[in-house]
């Protein structure tokens, strides 16, 4: 393939191809190049862990931080795919959703960088990572935000009330030994887990994105219903009784209905192929509209 | 005044970015008290006020993407005001709240604004090219430094009683509505994580997660376990049928059943 040698070429020149990659390439699921070499290195995995420090730089509401999620494998995902087509693949999907602790998604970081390694199949990797990022984000709350945050800083305060200027350094220095070795050490542990379990799983792949489907989708149903937040203050008068349309009525039905309404009116309408900008635009109507009416 | 206020810009900038980003906490009330007070020219009240801050403000930390006030900008102009007026730490936490509050506002606007970014960064990858997903992100990085330095500037510069006139003229009903807009957003993203990973055949694990917070309400870590255990029995059972099958198949042609379940 001529085009893919002058791709090879690009890329190492850190140029982008004129033409995109089509949408039907994008959508198969497998990776055309399927040389599974061991390109990673340890200087590597240093590498995009650092990058990873500045994974919420875009972070906004529609993938929250799926932009430096990507940002955060570019370097690895250029070393691993020769294939442009791959490589467009591989980014497209990095761009979905995500959403982890940003102390401890480095886990994930290593785990996905030995699967894109290994050339598992887009949907697996999908669901796997979809699966990670919940976790996490409990485990980093209540590690970070429940103890280690308020443990150093207490220490660290008090000292400060005492007028002592070590106060802040006690703080900065007590949170950073155990944040960073951590946060570090996780991405070399996730890759080698990865590698190790996927050596053991091989010649089952099938099997393998099935069982990760499973899990990525017990996984989003989980977080549909903690992440997303809608809920309404209306208020019926009827006669004498007061019925609130959200305690009385939509709850009794089922908590969480208006979350779950709303994903699957959003994932109508993407089917129907809606841009996902018009929706935004959509949402955001709906938000500062129903704070007038004074239904949201 | 200048000075100071471009100083405290300075270090608000760089606070904006810690505050999301590589977490060296130094946007904490507990270290930005302490430097706004050293900008400030008096280190002793800034340590303080910063101390008594934190402790005021110590559960206020973000979750799964809910923003509660920002302190880090409450920090810096309560700071400024104690040092100022001489007042107590606790008047400059009542004067810096409605600011932190407005902070939460802005951030949640621009949350919002950067959903379009991605579909750019969509292109980007479509064209193999990473250094525009990288520019994107550094662009995000960028206005939300310029943002925070801006807030805290403001104040400083212009005094307190004059930026918060100007935090009042702020239509409520429009910031209300778009964090509430931005907290139904992460729908659009999970809708596009659906469309490619709903199948008929393992859709009902969806409503099986679903259930399991609603109902149940158990943490998103139990269902996960529960989540891996499932897909670990349904991997176990069907690698056994292909083996049985695999291995039915020889043994059927000698017209050996016996080791058959």
């Amino acid at each position: 393939m001529a085009s893919n040698t002058a791709y090879v070429n690009d890329i190492a020149e850190g140029k982008a191809l004129v033409d995109g990659v089509s949408d039907e390439i994008l959508n198969q699921d497998y990776f055309e190049d399927q040389s599974k070499e061991e390109v990673i290195t340890k200087k590597d995995l240093w590498n995009i862990s650092i990058r990873g420090l500045f994974m919420e730089g875009n972070f906004n509401y529609e993938r929250m931080q799926a932009g430096g999620w990507a940002y955060t494998l570019i370097p690895i995902l250029k070393k691993i795919h020769k294939n442009k087509n791959d490589l467009a693949k591989s980014l497209k999907m990095h761009l979905e959703l995500f959403n982890a602790s940003p102390k401890l998604f480095t886990f994930i970081v290593g785990l996905v960088a030995a699967m894109e390694q290994n050339k598992e199949k887009p949907s697996t990797i999908r669901s796997l990572k979809v699966a990670a990022m919940g976790p996490t984000g409990g485990i980093g709350d209540a590690i970070d935000h429940m103890t280690l945050m308020p443990i150093t800083l207490g220490i660290g305060a008090s000292i400060a009330l005492d007028g002592s200027v070590a106060g802040p350094f006690v703080f900065f220095f007590l949170y950073q030994m155990i944040h960073f070795p951590l946060y570090f050490w996780l991405t070399f542990y996730g890759y080698q887990s990865g590698v190790n379990a996927l050596a053991q799983l091989k010649e089952k792949t099938v099997l393998l994105s099935r069982a990760a489907t499973i899990l990525g989708l017990t996984v989003v149903g989980a977080l549909s219903a903690s992440f997303i937040k809608i809920s309404t203050p209306l208020v019926v008068e009827a006669g004498q009784a007061t019925v609130h349309i959200q305690t009385d009525l939509l709850d009794k039905i089922m908590p969480n209905l208006l979350p779950l309404g709303f994903v699957f009116m959003m994932y109508y309408l993407v089917q129907k192929g809606k841009s996902p900008s018009g929706l935004i635009g959509l949402t955001m109507v709906i938000g500062i509209a129903g704070k007038y009416l004074g239904i949201l | 005044m200048l000075m100071e206020a471009l100083l405290v810009a300075l270090w608000a900038a760089l606070c904006g970015i810690d505050k999301y980003d590589v977490a060296l906490n130094i946007h904490r009330p507990l270290i930005t008290g302490t430097v706004v007070g050293l900008i400030m020219g008096d280190l002793q009240t800034g340590l303080m006020a910063g101390a008594a801050m934190e402790l005021a403000w110590l559960g206020l930390v973000p979750n799964a993407g809910a923003q509660p006030p920002d302190v880090c900008i409450g920090a810096i102009i309560g700071t400024v005001f104690v040092i100022l007026t001489g007042e107590n730490p606790e008047v400059g936490i009542g004067i810096a709240m409605p600011f932190a509050v407005a902070m939460q506002s802005l951030v949640v606007l621009l949350f919002t604004a950067f959903a379009p970014v991605m579909h750019k960064c969509d292109e980007y990858a479509k064209r193999c090219d990473t250094r525009g997903i990288d520019n994107m992100l550094y662009l995000g990085l960028g206005v939300r430094a310029l943002i925070y330095a801006v807030v805290a500037f403001l104040p400083v510069y212009f005094g307190a009683e004059t930026a918060a006139a100007i935090v009042a003229l702020l239509p409520e009903e429009v910031l209300a509505g778009l964090s509430a807009a931005g907290r139904m957003m992460p729908a659009i993203g999970f809708a596009m994580l659906l469309k490619i990973m709903l199948k008929k055949e393992v859709a009902a694990y969806f409503f099986i997660g679903f259930v399991l917070v609603t109902y149940l309400k158990l943490p998103v870590l139990a269902i996960a376990i529960l989540g891996t255990c499932i897909a670990v029995l349904d991997y176990m059972m069907r690698s056994e049928r292909q083996q049985t099958v695999a291995q039915a198949q020889p043994a059927s042609a000698h017209g050996d059943f016996s080791d058959g379940i």
